[in-house]
């Protein structure tokens, strides 16, 4: 099986930008999650501008990115950093968005497809297991309102290359059962579940602590 | 009453102010005294505002207060009680926390979204306007008979309101609590908790300014019309008119809470901030005259200084607004520019509406032009207070002759609404967020790991349909269930927060259950040394003469600190583990299953004397041997044979009954009916020996005492693989098909709800 995450990153001191909007509420969670991972971890504030030469990864965490209003991410995407961000993804340094971060890369046109309301219309939050076309499987939770994977049918033939994860059980009505999707390079990585929140047996799994150490290609 | 006419006029100002008579005669009075005229001062229109808000049984608890006292607590090293909107409970290690949890009944049952929503934020301010950072929210809700009218709709609007701004904002959900009993038909109840960790960076912070000369700060959201009048409508019983009243309720914004939140917890930690407090009832009246009283300084308030949403508002509205998401800063004036910096980041007003003056009157302008000139200290030291006349009430005697109350048929137990999941309505909560929950609306108590390595633990409680039968018995288990909750799970109870939901205060049978809920209560604290470290009273609680259930709901906090022993679970865990339950015969009851409820016809003493030191001593004993157990769990008002199927059916595990217990006598079989205390658990297998011998060392070193010598250990068999439920009287309960009508029978009483 082909390995899902870039293996590029080679740097002991793996430096981290997490992406900090008014409304994201995940920051210090995923913060926290990278440095006890042995990263050098910072913020990047949304007003503000940064040069991609001084990261190694970028990860957009969950939240209510300002207040998600008129559509989830869709605030949050005309930001300053994001316009360095989307210089960063096109310089390939790897990228990583959970739950609102997935929804704010696909409003970017950075991974394809969107993310709208659950088919209940309710926020939703228990645990799911989730599988990656690698084969390995993580138990996870997710916490969402519009976590329903959408991929417009002119899209449908990049199915294979940008399918990542996809979940045992559907909970939200996502198409072909995706929870996640990576861009066609495989240098973006977008998924609704949170790796951060099972990071420590006693939150009920650490599979999300596997998954991002695959991410820094540990 | 005075025998002046009330003409017509005056008649129109005091039911719009909510105010008696009496109480215009009193704030005229003090007015007076104010101005130099002894004779009284007609009070205009900002001050009848002022006094209406700060007088209204919200802000006032007037007619509260007498009891009230009866929590006045042991302050110990480990709590700092200072006269703040909540207690701080020291946990050592650099880390304290301080909870609370408030009511926000009547604006729910209005407008059911928004007022849910807004009592979780206001819920947050009075945690994070401490400095501490809110960690993990709770619930506790009473609605009436599903098939009421609006039901189903307020049951929505609740859930949808309370998720939509906890989720947003960005703290978890760790427990809840929903009840339903027809006597909330007309009144729902709508309780939320809060609990926050004070530890680095964060610092603890006062809401008592030291000196004169400081800047007050308006900071947060702008002011808009809503909830003007809220806190006076709080106050008062409903008619028919309760959904009409939608003006009166607050509209709340989570996206700016979050940012407030980050905001303050920004400028307290620079050390930028003097004293705070937030806005909660009665907006920038009750904070600002609060914050006077409190200090013994005055104030000058320049009410055209409030940033407005709409330019047009008058001072009178922006006195009484309640809009969300503010609080008021005391600062250095050399701080103000910092602080506004900080505030702009997070895309929130800051301006500075007066200062802390040497004057000791709260003085408010509009447009430079002194509109009133107030005494905070009489306005709320000499506030109205009333002593209402109540009827006592006492338990009924144990009658050797009356009987154990015997446990229902399981598969008519399980679709009546007590049994049902509450599945639907904590998988909207995000319980996660945070990445520090252990334990979620799933289990019996609420875990949150803090920094430190050690685990918070949070408990809620007070079931109606006990309180009703019984308001002495019903308040006590108020406040053992959860107790005992925390004890088998390796929790020490720390403090407690209170929430008195009651109906009509100007009724002697309200009143006397009233007085009751707090003696009991207040008995408890003390007699456990759990602190009351905060509180909240919610009166008024009727709509057409018809009060709700007395409901004095609680919410405790304990801390487990040893991490070697995990948590027992709340279901069996493994095969070949013993399971026993622990019984305290201390009081009976017997429900009937009607209309979708558990309505308990009966609550009478049991045959042991009711004695706190040694029901202390029992939890204690809980408390230091869970590490001996796999699963543990109270059983509560349905029953043993009801908390035995959980436990099974959640486990595919089941129990097999001992032949011995089998073969027992009726006396000892008598003991598994409806009766309160009794602990179930199961223990490890390697452990068996350790737990029998402390259990028969605990009983030695308690020989002379009255109630524990009546303390009993049974065994009532062992866990073994199976899928199938079987109950002493011999029925056979498949698990799947258990689970299936615990889950599904949800949607039987609320059709619509998707």
């Amino acid at each position: 099986m082909e390995a899902s995450f870039p293996t590029n990153a080679t740097s002991k001191n793996k430096r981290v930008g997490v992406l900090r909007f008014l409304g994201t509420n995940c920051d210090l969670d995923t913060l926290k999650a990278f440095t006890a991972l042995g990263c050098e971890a910072r913020y990047l504030w949304w007003e503000d501008h940064f040069d991609p030469e001084d990261f190694d990864y970028l990860v957009l965490p969950g939240g209510f990115s300002h207040g998600d209003y008129l559509r989830s991410g869709a605030f949050a995407a005309q930001a300053p950093v994001c316009e360095s961000l989307m210089k960063a993804i096109d310089q390939g340094v790897p990228t990583l968005g959970i739950c609102n971060g997935f929804q704010i890369l696909c409003e970017l046109g950075a991974l394809p497809g969107a993310l709208v309301s659950n088919t209940s219309g309710r926020f939703k939050d228990f645990w799911v297991r989730v599988k990656s076309n690698s084969g390995a499987t993580y138990k996870m939770p997710i916490a969402h309102g519009d976590g329903r994977y959408f991929l417009p049918p002119s899209q449908i033939d990049k199915l294979d290359t940008i399918s990542w994860l996809t979940y045992e059980a559907n909970p939200n009505g996502s198409f072909q059962d995706l929870a996640g999707v990576k861009n066609e390079k495989s240098t973006v990585f977008g998924l609704m579940p949170h790796p951060e929140r099972a990071f420590h047996d006693w939150m009920g799994s650490s599979d999300g602590k596997k998954l991002l150490e695959e991410f820094l290609g540990v | 009453m005075s025998n002046t006419t009330i003409d017509s006029d005056l008649q129109e100002k005091l039911s719009k102010y909510g105010l008696s008579f009496e109480e215009y005669e009193l704030m005229k009075l003090q007015l007076g005294k104010d101005s130099g005229k002894g004779s009284g001062k007609e009070p205009n229109q900002v001050e009848w505002a002022v006094y209406s808000a700060l007088w209204s049984e919200h802000c006032s608890y007037k007619s509260s207060k007498v009891h009230l006292k009866k929590f006045a607590c042991q302050k110990d090293e480990k709590t700092d009680l200072f006269d703040e909107g909540a207690g701080v409970v020291d946990l050592g290690q650099g880390e304290k926390i301080t909870f609370k949890m408030e009511s926000h009944n009547h604006p729910s049952f209005i407008e059911p979204f928004q007022g849910a929503a807004t009592g979780v934020g206001g819920i947050l301010r009075d945690i994070f306007s401490m400095g501490a950072r809110p960690i993990g929210l709770a619930n506790y809700l009473c609605f009436g008979d599903p098939k009421a009218d609006r039901m189903s709709d307020l049951v929505d609007g609740v859930v949808r309101g309370l998720t939509h701004y906890g989720n947003c904002v960005g703290v978890p959900t760790l427990q809840g609590q929903t009840h339903f009993h027809e006597k909330y038909n007309g009144n729902i109840l709508v309780n939320a908790f809060a609990l926050g960790l004070i530890a680095k960076p964060e610092k603890l912070m006062t809401s008592i300014p030291q000196k004169s000369g400081l800047d007050i700060l308006y900071a947060g959201a702008k002011t808009g019309r809503d909830g003007v009048h809220g806190a006076s409508m709080a106050s008062q019983s409903f008619d028919d008119d309760g959904p009409a009243q939608k003006t009166t309720v607050q509209i709340g914004d989570p996206y700016y809470e979050k940012c407030l939140i980050e905001a303050c917890l920004e400028v307290m930690n620079a050390g930028l901030i003097h004293a705070v407090q937030d806005m909660g009832a009665a907006g920038v009246t009750s904070s600002s005259f609060e914050m006077a009283a409190k200090s013994g300084f005055g104030l000058d308030i320049h009410l055209d200084k409030v940033p407005l949403r709409d330019q047009t508002m008058g001072p009178e509205e922006i006195l009484l607004s309640e809009s969300q998401e503010r609080m008021l800063f005391m600062v250095e004036p050399e701080n103000v520019k910092a602080i506004q910096k900080i505030f702009a980041k997070w895309d929130l007003d800051a301006e500075v509406l007066g200062t802390v003056t040497d004057h000791q009157k709260v003085r408010l302008f509009f447009k430079n032009e002194l509109l009133s000139e107030i005494d905070p200290h009489k306005l709320t030291e000499e506030a109205p207070a009333y002593n209402r006349p109540f009827d006592a009430f006492e338990t009924k005697a144990f009658d050797k002759s009356s009987e154990f109350g015997s446990t229902k048929k399981l598969d008519e137990v399980y679709s009546q609404l007590p049994a049902v999941s509450r599945k639907w309505i904590y998988d909207q909560f995000d319980q996660r967020v945070g990445a520090s929950t252990e334990k979620d609306c799933r289990f019996s108590i609420g875990v949150q790991r803090l920094p430190s390595g050690r685990s918070v633990g949070i408990a809620l409680g007070c079931d109606p349909s006990l309180t009703d039968a019984c308001p002495v018995w019903g308040s006590r288990l108020t406040y053992l269930v959860p107790s005992f909750s925390l004890a088998i799970k390796g929790f020490k109870t720390l403090a407690l927060t209170d929430c008195l939901n009651f109906g009509n205060p100007q009724k002697t049978k309200v009143m006397g259950q009233f007085a009751s809920s707090v003696d009991q209560l207040a008995s408890l604290s003390h007699g456990f040394g759990t602190p009351v470290i905060s509180g909240n009273v919610s009166l008024y609680n009727e709509t057409d003469n018809e009060n709700v259930p007395p409901t004095p709901a609680v919410g405790l906090v304990g801390l487990k600190s040893d991490q070697t022993h995990s948590i027992p679970e709340d279901c069996f865990q493994k095969s070949g583990d013993q399971v026993y339950l622990m019984s305290l015969d201390l009081c009976r009851y017997d429900y009937e299953l009607k209309t979708g409820q558990a309505q308990v016809t009966k609550l009478t003493d049991g045959s042991v004397t009711y004695d706190i030191k040694a029901l202390k001593l029992f939890s204690q004993f809980c408390l230091e041997n869970s590490i001996h157990w796999s699963s543990s769990q109270v059983v509560e008002k349905l029953g043993l044979e009801y908390a035995l199927s959980q436990s099974a059916r959640k486990s595919r595990l089941s129990l097999k009954w001992s032949e011995e217990f089998k073969d027992q006598n009726v006396e000892n079989k008598t003991k598994l009916k409806l009766g309160f205390m009794q602990i179930l658990v199961s223990v490890k297998q390697q452990n068996l020996k350790s737990f029998t011998d402390a259990f028969e060392q605990f009983k030695k070193d308690h020989l002379e005492d009255e109630s524990l010598k009546h303390l009993s250990l049974i065994q009532l068999g062992e866990v073994h693989e199976s899928d199938e439920y079987v109950s002493l009287t011999g029925e056979s309960y498949n698990a799947t098909e258990l689970t299936k009508k615990h889950e599904t029978s949800w949607r039987k009483h609320f059709e619509r709800l998707e």
